[in-house]
């Protein structure tokens, strides 16, 4: 049996095996889901090669699977995230029911997305893309509050990008008789202008509300923050990638042959800046901790947009560096997040506080996460910022760097927010009873955390497979003057050395809290977060010293005037408008006898009135 | 390791230079305000005696492990950056690590502080500290725009994002980048406004309504790093602006005279002025400033 299947037969199969046999006993669910897991990482790894392919003919149409060094990169995310995602749900999910029911569409997800990677001709492809947002949407409604609301908004977002992403694959097939990826490529330039246009258009419209893209964004914070975290971690770090992918091949292989191409550029990457800023806007505004990471992913993916969209070599180095890194930090987050939400069982970042001294790990790995996320050296997300801003600003798109700066500058504020929310501040007796995650929760946050930093220190690890990748695609070789195993070049020469950068970094940092510690810890006592100066009061046990609410109040003055627009506003006018549309519709059929007489009568006076023009 | 021990000697003494004018400054700066402000001020010395008083005071009391990190991770910022900027022109002076990291670096390295004393004051868990945490932090989104613009100008313009190579470039033209390039120059002082913190824009550790914000909970050894940290951090800034935007300079007391004049113009704008409030300070950056920034990327762009 061909590989490929066999990956295909793993994880479907183990989905349903999961769902049946957990039925028996609840120790099974975990042990054949983790099972199903690995076997699938397994296979995936050791087994199906780089060129790898499949045919299977179904009736004249040729369905081809196959694996490219680009799918490959983007399968680290997939099954990297979703191996460590799955270690971390066996906790999570304890003492939650309906878990046949969540494994079962974690599986099937991952299986989906799998095959969209796979997938070398847009048929499967389409399914399997269908596949993927189906499972996602049982996922989303699977608990929470609003689920219903959430998951209709899901839905109707997912179907407006699939029907979009139909009718290209239905174009396409009628101009070229083909489904494959490869023959399209190909075909592409004998198409006629305005089908060279419309084709990219309608495929960029189907990725573009997978990644989130504004202003097709709006199911996202809602259905990121009604997973359950064990998922969300994929749905943000890999699921929302999927875009991405697709995205890419669009513009390496449609877009680059068109004439008019720097257009559509053009716009896509100032939709993705602006994402990128608002999404970072609405994220400070957001009280919850869950909304505020699904804002701030919105955001990170405009960043990747940006690059996607620019597309030259060093552009699209940093887009997709970008993503795996954002697949990292934002994983860890969210698992962060749900190990607050496990333990102290509410994210509000207004209610929980001063955690740090009681979940020390998860602080330490969302610490080097949001590091990460707001892109300071020595953590991995600075690499690809930093590749990012030197390419805008080498391919002249200077509006477009102070645009993504801005919006990682401001990211600050809810890194801040984030951290402070749930780890820092006033330590309250309510929350006194708060225990560090269980270890399979911590262990995978951890590890993707190290994982930043190393990749921060040392990001030719990744960019070697991100450089294969490219090359798969038909870019040139970059290493050596854009980057070597841990210096970065711009494409005018400057450089970045990160290793000994690191290493002043971390013997600075080492020198001076080694000072204070030795300093600080001999004869000093620990004091509560109540025994501090108040202008000589002192305040009591139960006054309350928190601040919390209206966090960035100030800011949000300064730009309210931006945040005033909602695009929500607009959606919910347009679904009014055919509400109504519809309601008038409704009445035609009023039930009433008479009503339908004067149907009739009207309809044979017409036919009278016309029938000199109709039936001649 | 003869490499990393010339390394080391040119980083300490690079250090105690830094430490030495930035707390020289700071002490000038207490006696020209207090002139203003028709008193007579302490003297010059004034905050070496300070630190020297913090550095020798016991500490009684600690809030846990991320008030210990805060004052490191500002000190990180302080001392790498001081690294990176090249100190004198033509290699001069020690090289360091000017050749290892380059403007776009800089500019996140120098947010790291702010972000690891923020993190640090939030420990304390004292409501002043996050109060001027979240302004210091709104503010410094404000003026890091027009900053950015005046950098991505002078980049597109040079077409290099390394300073020795702005300073090379100054060197052999003869002309300072402030003189060809003027809007970033305006742009990026204005902005220094908001670095510095000086009145309009001191709402952040405003002494008598936050105590002081983010450091109102450190005393002792804490203060005594956070202190020498800014001196530092304060003269890599000044350092940088002549690099980039003066010419360089090629002694150290052409260096000097070159930074303290600079130094005069957010303490001089901030002894006459009022306070700004957060938002009317941010909407100040990207006002006027942000204005010059965007003349000077023009500037670079066409002309």
């Amino acid at each position: 049996m061909n590989t490929i299947y066999l990956l295909f037969t793993v994880l479907f199969g183990g989905a349903i095996l999961t769902f049946l046999l957990g039925k028996l006993s609840r120790i099974l669910y975990y042990i054949v889901f983790l099972l199903t897991m690995a076997a699938a990482v397994f296979v995936f790894y050791a087994q199906i090669r780089i060129g790898d392919t499949v045919n299977i003919n179904v009736d004249d149409m040729q369905l081809q699977w196959g694996l490219t060094a680009f799918g490959w990169l983007f399968s680290l995310m997939v099954l990297g995230l979703g191996l460590l995602a799955a270690i971390y749900s066996i906790a999570y999910m304890k003492g939650k029911d309906r878990l046949g029911y969540f494994y079962l569409h974690f599986l099937i997800s991952i299986g989906a997305m799998l095959g969209i990677l796979l997938s070398r001709d847009l048929v499967s492809f389409f399914i399997f893309w269908e596949i993927m947002t189906w499972a996602s949407y049982f996922i989303v409604v699977y608990s929470g509050k609003d689920v219903q609301k959430t998951g209709i908004r899901y839905i109707l977002f997912s179907a407006i990008g699939a029907y979009a992403m139909l009718m290209a694959i239905v174009i396409i097939y009628g101009q070229t008789n083909s489904i494959s990826i490869d023959d399209l490529a190909v075909n592409y330039s004998t198409f006629s202008t305005s089908l060279q246009i419309w084709i990219p258009l309608l495929l960029i419209t189907a990725f573009a509300v997978k990644s989130a893209l504004m202003p097709l964004h709006v199911w996202a914070p809602g259905a990121y923050a009604n997973s359950p975290m064990a998922y969300t971690a994929v749905f943000s770090g890999a699921l929302s990638k999927m875009g991405i992918y697709g995205m890419v091949i669009v513009f390496v292989t449609l877009i680059a042959n068109l004439p008019q191409g720097v257009i559509i550029r053009d716009i896509i990457a100032w939709l993705g800046a602006i994402t990128a800023v608002m999404g970072t806007f609405w994220a400070i505004a957001q009280d919850d901790a869950k909304k505020l990471l699904a804002y701030s992913s919105i955001g990170q993916l405009g960043y990747i947009i940006v690059g996607v969209a620019i597309g030259t070599s060093f552009a699209m180095m940093a887009a997709l560096f970008m993503a795996i890194m954002h697949a990292l930090f934002k994983g860890a987050l969210f698992m962060a997040v749900g190990a607050v939400e496990r333990q102290a069982g509410t994210t509000d970042l207004t209610e929980v506080t001063g955690l740090i001294r009681k979940m020390p790990w998860t602080f330490i790995a969302s610490l080097i996460s949001i590091i990460a996320l707001a892109g300071i050296p020595p953590v991995g997300g600075f690499v690809g910022k930093w590749m990012l801003y030197e390419s805008l600003i080498s391919s002249d798109h200077y509006l477009l760097v102070i645009l993504i700066f801005f919006a990682s500058t401001a990211g600050f504020l809810y890194c801040y927010k984030f951290l402070f929310g749930f780890f820092l501040g006033q330590e309250e007796k309510e929350w006194e009873h708060v225990k560090e995650a269980p270890v399979m929760m911590v262990v995978p946050m951890m590890l993707m955390a190290v994982m930043a930093l190393i990749l921060g220190v040392f990001p030719g690890i990744l960019l070697k497979p991100v450089d294969v990748a490219m090359q798969s695609m038909g870019y040139a070789e970059t290493y050596g003057h854009l980057w070597s195993m841990s210096v970065l070049f711009n494409e005018w020469g400057n450089q970045v050395m990160l290793e000994p950068l690191f290493y002043a970094i971390i013997i600075v940092f080492m020198v001076f809290l080694v000072f204070l510690v030795l300093k600080g810890m001999k004869g000093t006592r620990y004091v509560t977060t109540k025994d501090i100066s108040t202008s000589g009061e002192i305040p009591l046990e139960h006054e309350n010293l928190t601040f919390k609410g209206n966090f960035f109040q100030p800011f949000l003055r300064a730009v309210d005037p931006v945040m005033k627009r909602q695009i929500m506003t607009y959606y919910r006018q347009i679904g009014d408008g055919l509400e109504a549309f519809f309601d008038f519709i409704r009445r035609v059929y009023s039930g009433n006898g008479q009503t339908y007489a004067i149907y009739v009568m009207i309809f044979l006076v017409i036919l009278l009135l016309l029938k000199d023009s109709l039936f001649g | 390791m003869g490499e990393f021990f010339s390394l080391l000697l040119g980083a300490v003494v690079t250090f105690i230079l830094a430490f030495f004018v930035g707390i020289t400054y700071g002490g000038l700066t207490r006696i020209i305000t207090a002139r203003v402000q028709n008193r007579i001020g302490p003297p010059w010395y004034q905050n070496l005696l300070d630190i020297v008083k913090l550095f020798s005071k016991k500490t009684a009391i600690h809030h846990g492990a991320m008030h210990f990190m805060g004052p490191a991770f500002i000190m990180v910022t302080a001392v790498v950056s001081v690294l990176v900027i090249p100190v004198l022109n033509e290699g001069r002076w020690f090289p360091n690590l000017n050749f290892h990291g380059d403007l776009i670096f800089l500019l996140y390295i120098m947010t790291f502080g702010p972000l690891g004393m923020a993190l640090g004051a939030g420990q304390t868990g004292n409501p002043n500290s996050a109060i001027g945490v979240t302004r210091g932090l709104s503010q410094m989104v404000g003026f890091e725009i027009p900053w950015v613009m005046a950098l991505v100008a002078l980049m597109i313009q040079y077409q290099t994002t390394s300073i020795v190579d702005l300073m090379t470039i100054q060197v052999e033209t003869g002309t300072w980048i402030a003189f060809s390039s003027p809007f970033a120059f305006m742009a990026a002082v204005m902005a220094m406004f908001g670095m510095f913190r000086y009145a309009p824009f001191d709402i952040v550790g405003a002494p008598s309504e936050l105590a002081s914000g983010p450091i109102s909970e450190n005393g002792g050894k804490y203060l005594f790093v956070m202190m020498t940290a800014g001196s530092v951090f304060a003269f890599a800034k000044l350092t940088l602006y002549v690099d980039l935007f003066m010419g360089g300079a090629d002694n150290l007391l052409i260096l000097v005279i070159k930074t303290f004049a600079l130094y005069m113009i957010p303490v001089l704008y901030g002894v006459i002025n009022p306070r700004y409030r957060t938002e009317q300070a941010i909407r100040w950056f990207w006002g006027w400033p942000s204005f010059f920034g965007l003349l000077a990327i023009l500037q670079a762009v066409f002309f």
